[in-house]
């Protein structure tokens, strides 16, 4: 049997919103389900028709999201544990997609070899500056 | 945006500053999802040359960061599809076509379907001033409560039942919660002015 999936998830899946293990679910489920393909569709159809939910506009415009600047915050314990609490449900619970990766490079950054990421880094800006206006792509 | 000016001119030094400061956040945004390291740096590495190329289209009003998830969730979303792991939704529902097709749920109706794109901009922009209004309302006033139940209820589409037993609070506190939230926001519509029928959801 197809499990369930909510109107306002499958909106997000379409833009790649939500927790990597739902997405994955709702994948595997649409391989098997012709009639899921066909909802799916459906939504699809009505955004572009226009049709926009409260919860896509919230999530486009991450009107609930802290700032980076407070995840930071977050991980040095500094703010108040009311609001700790809060930003653990927005993205445990929630699953915000956007917070769960700046708070994974932000840890990350905390115990990555700064060499392993300026070689990352420097390989981004060789195979893309050759798209700056006026360049020929020399670093 | 000072950065995206200097970028748009040509700056390389502008341009290696935004790689420094936004490939980690979109490394681990990219990495959820994809089993393969390399295969995410890719994406990364498709993201950047993609907001290059899409720069003069790049409404600098839009948070960059934002710009840039939506840049990399559609790198990610063809690569899942090259391998096979994500399906391709068909355009249409089967069976229909362009011409008959009318929206099921809550839509704009038939007339707003008919107005500028500019003019929906505007719509919704005015609701989003709306629910961001609340949001910081309840943050100031540590109305914490009152965020998550509205969050779960529309952004994760949980049920009052689903919400209370994820909050632990009772279905009428939820419920009241919504209540509070959609009459402010329909109150916001009728003070900008806004046609009942563009958020037919405020009036569920």
């Amino acid at each position: 049997m197809t499990e369930a999936f909510r109107k306002t998830e499958l909106e997000a899946y379409l833009d790649e919103a939500l927790p990597a293990e739902r997405m994955a679910r709702i994948e595997k489920a649409l391989r098997g389900s012709p009639a899921l393909v066909e909802r799916l569709a459906t939504i699809h159809a009505e955004r572009n028709a226009g049709s926009i939910s409260l919860g896509r506009l919230w999530r486009e415009h991450r009107l609930s999201c802290p700032t980076r600047e407070q995840w930071g915050s977050f991980l040095l314990g500094a703010i108040s544990a009311e609001a700790t609490r809060y930003m653990t449900f927005h993205v445990e619970v929630v699953g915000c997609r956007y917070c769960q990766a700046n708070l994974a490079d932000l840890k990350n950054q905390q115990t990555e070899q700064p060499d392993i990421a300026s070689t990352r880094r420097r390989r981004y800006f060789q195979t893309s500056a050759g798209h700056l206006r006026g360049r020929s792509g020399d670093p | 945006m000072l950065l995206i000016r200097r970028i748009r001119e040509g700056d390389a030094e502008a341009w290696a500053e935004l790689i420094d400061r936004f490939e980690g956040r979109l490394l681990a945004f990219v990495q959820g999802r994809t089993r393969d390291r390399n295969a995410a740096e890719d994406v990364v590495q498709e993201t950047f040359i993609g907001l290059l190329t899409s720069l003069p289209n790049y409404d600098s009003r839009r948070p960059l960061e934002s710009y840039l998830f939506s840049i990399a969730a559609h790198k990610l979303t063809d690569l899942l599809r090259r391998e096979g792991r994500r399906p391709t939704v068909p355009l249409m529902p089967p069976g229909e076509s362009t011409s008959g097709w009318q929206p099921q749920g809550y839509q704009r109706g038939p007339s707003s379907l008919a107005r500028s794109a500019e003019r929906h901009h505007l719509e919704d922009a005015a609701l989003v001033a709306a629910m961001r209004k609340q949001i910081d309302h309840c943050r100031r006033r540590g109305q914490w409560e009152k965020l998550q139940c509205a969050e779960l209820l529309f952004v994760r589409g949980l049920s009052n039942k689903e919400t209370a037993a994820v909050l632990d609070l009772s279905e009428q506190t939820v419920a009241n919660h919504k209540y509070e939230f959609l009459a402010k926001l329909r109150a916001s519509v009728r003070a900008g002015d806004l046609p009942r029928e563009v958020f037919p959801e405020l009036y569920e």
